[in-house]
């Protein structure tokens, strides 16, 4: 008989820490201040009657602190507009199923507007739909939310990725250029997948740009690696063949090792002289590869996006020769300013949130680093 | 036919094989082979960085392994490992670098974490009985949220080697002179021998190996069963934890909510060792080595320019492999 008691017991403890536990695993990605969807939902709803909007904003998770940037710029424009805002996210990048429940939770809570960074613009189509047919206006932000239906997200603030992805192209032309002109030498890109809108622009961008600059010097270019990517570069394609191949690699499942082992591959390549990871993940595994073979700020040009300690270490000891960061608070005020505006009945269009080049000589400059975070 | 069976019995008499087992000596025949496919076809891959990199990656898979093949062996299973091991990276690192703690406090907290949730596993299993699978899926789920939860779900960068702090990378490759040294393999190798007696010179570890044959069986003949499984799982727990350490010090930036998969590649390494997944059976080098097969083939197949799903592709076959052969040894039995 006790023991049955002492069981139930267990069993209920255990059954109540599940609980706890999974209704965490859904909400702990938003910052502990944050209340839960639903009570924001029903006790932020009254202020809006006098005045004060409410938004529901989707964001892709807090695993990098370019996310919490945005949470903090959307925070403080919020504040001093007089709105309320749900900022929720998914666990990681991967967890699309995640994000488009919340997308769904957003619908439901009737918000004025609703920001979104879709994980994956095809896995949300429904839920868009359904917040197009419920009234309920999509602002997107980061990669925003390409190929939506018409009418459904009003406009973006988002970094152009593509434009963004060229500048990177650009700089790194400007340290590689004179091998580029001698031929035989290939060019890596790690993009940490090829779902997302912002990492496939920024790799296209920079696989456009480097090959419109390639070519320009008088070199064939021939693009090879990810389907995704050699089916998506439009110019004349050389392949294994050509004077500067552009080697672009995007690992089966996003985990630290699997990008490593890519960035380790294009590392050991006899003729790589540049490899540019194109979000921090990807920057990082091309760190970690190269303690191993030491090829970076060497005979290999490193390149990276977004910030990071690891990263912001590696440009400062010369692994890195630079990356490119975004304007997180600034986007983050920006979409804050977009839902404000189609709240209130005014049209909107899309913002560019910006991006700039940093090196070890301006790291430390204040308009730099504003946007670096560790 | 006959003669066949003659020529294969006279091959299981062979001492040597007999004296290394033979599973393991396909799997270091596979080991070998692989090894010797990838330097021939891949000039890039003949390098000294090649076999640091492979090391490296291998360590927190290899503590991993070694943990969940006690849990295999009780006929159980771990499921919280690779969510675990992040989780527990996550807070430790948390600790030091947001809270300011010495580098060795962050260490130990990740190792207590693993004990913790060792202790956790034990009890679902063990006590309550529940089936391991489940209680260990949950435990997982469990480990990813609270990893999530615990840093704010932000990412964690560890110190980086370049900094005062960095010394605990150097437990697992140490730069003598310019030659980087892979010092992580030699504490594998240690506790490969300290577990491996323990499996099978001692009191506890005979009793987990019986357990895994026949619980209620070694139940009746007076062994205290609910104390041995459960301390089956407090190890896979604590290995776990060590697991979260090498996971640190190998990578830049861990990121919350990863992990989940990481386990697969622990307990497949297991099973390609030659641990049996209904328990009873399994050896400690053999799981090594069984991680050392998924290791070069996750490092060696970029190396022949596969795309990456090939790889996995790949990978699925060798276990399907490995699990025939398993099969095949118990039938003839």
């Amino acid at each position: 008989m006790k023991k049955k008691l002492l069981s139930a017991l267990l069993c209920v403890a255990m059954v109540a820490s599940l609980v706890v536990g999974c209704g965490g695993s859904t909400e702990e990605a938003a910052p502990a201040e944050e209340a839960t969807t639903e009570e924001a939902a029903t006790e932020e709803a009254a202020p809006a009657a006098e005045g004060g909007y409410h938004f529901e904003i989707v964001s892709k998770g807090f695993q990098h602190a370019f996310w919490q940037a945005v949470y903090k710029g959307a925070e403080q424009k919020a504040a001093e507009l007089g709105d309320t805002m749900n900022f929720v996210g998914p666990n990681s990048e991967s967890d699309i199923a995640d994000q488009v429940q919340m997308l769904n939770n957003a619908i439901n809570a009737q918000p004025d507007a609703i920001g979104l960074a879709a994980l994956d613009v095809n896995a949300a189509l429904d839920a868009i739909t359904a917040a197009q047919s419920a009234g309920i206006a999509i602002i997107g932000f980061d990669s925003g939310v390409p190929g939506a239906p018409e009418g459904s997200v009003l406009a973006n603030a988002a970094t152009d990725n593509y434009a963004a992805g060229q500048l990177a192209a650009e700089e790194t032309y400007k340290l590689i250029g004179e091998k580029v002109e001698a031929g035989g030498v290939r060019i890596g890109v790690l993009s940490q997948d090829a779902t997302g809108e912002s990492l496939i622009s920024r790799g296209t961008g920079f696989i456009d740009k480097m090959a419109e600059l390639a070519a320009a010097a008088g070199k064939t270019v021939g693009v090879v690696g990810n389907d995704y990517f050699v089916n998506a570069f439009a110019g004349e394609n050389a392949g294994d063949g050509a004077e500067v191949i552009i080697e672009v690699l995007v690992p089966s499942q996003v985990t630290a090792e699997l990008s490593a082992i890519d960035a380790q591959t294009l590392l050991n390549k006899e003729d790589t002289i540049c490899i540019y990871g194109s979000n921090s993940h990807s920057a990082e595994a091309l760190v970690t590869a190269d303690s191993n073979i030491g090829k970076l700020g060497d005979t290999v040009v490193g390149v990276g996006f977004d910030s990071g300690i690891a990263i912001m270490d590696a440009i400062r000891a010369g692994k890195l020769a630079g990356a490119i960061t975004q304007a997180p608070v600034a986007m983050g005020e920006a979409v804050i300013e977009l839902l404000h505006a189609v709240a209130s009945g005014e049209t909107v269009s899309d913002v560019d949130t910006g991006c700039q080049w940093y090196t070890a000589e301006n790291i430390d400059d204040p308009e730099i680093a504003q946007n670096l975070y560790e | 036919m006959a003669d066949n069976k003659k020529k294969s019995n006279a091959l299981a008499s062979n001492p040597i094989v007999k004296a290394i087992g033979g599973q393991r000596l396909i799997v270091i025949c596979v080991i070998i082979a692989l090894f010797a496919f990838f330097c021939i076809k891949s000039p890039a891959f003949r390098q000294y960085s090649t076999i640091l990199s492979i090391l490296d990656y291998s360590y927190y898979i290899s503590f991993m392994a070694i943990g969940v093949t006690l849990a295999l062996i009780t006929g159980g299973n771990d499921l919280s490992i690779g969510t675990g091991m992040v989780c527990y990276a996550l807070v430790g690192g948390f600790f030091v670098t947001k809270l300011g703690m010495p580098v060795a406090v962050g260490m130990l907290i990740v190792v207590i974490m693993g004990a913790i949730m060792g202790v956790l596993n034990g009890i679902l299993v063990a006590i309550l009985n529940l089936p391991p699978f489940i209680a260990t899926l949950s435990t997982m789920m469990i480990a990813r949220g609270l990893g999530s939860l615990l840093t704010g779900g932000l990412s964690i960068t560890w110190p980086q080697a370049s900094t005062a702090d960095g010394w605990f990378r150097n437990i697992f490759k140490i730069t003598v002179g310019d030659t980087k040294l892979p010092l992580g393999f030699l504490w594998v190798l240690i506790l490969i021998f300290v577990m491996t007696i323990f499996l099978n010179k001692t009191k506890p570890g005979r009793y987990i190996i019986a357990i895994g044959s026949n619980k209620e069986a070694t139940r009746l003949s007076g062994v205290n069963v609910v104390k041995w499984h459960m301390l089956a799982y407090i190890i896979c727990g604590i290995f776990t934890g060590l697991a979260g350490i090498a996971y640190a010090a190998t990578f830049q930036a861990i990121a919350p909510g990863t992990g989940a998969g990481l386990e697969l590649d622990a307990i497949a390494g297991a099973i390609i060792g030659g641990t049996s997944m209904t328990g009873g059976s399994g050896s400690i080098v053999g799981t090594l080595l069984g991680v050392f097969v998924m290791s070069m083939l996750k490092t060696g197949l970029p190396f022949i320019g596969l795309q990456a799903n090939w790889q996995q592709i790949i990978t699925g076959l060798v276990l399907i492999a490995a699990v025939f052969i398993d099969v095949i040894r118990t039938r003839k039995r």
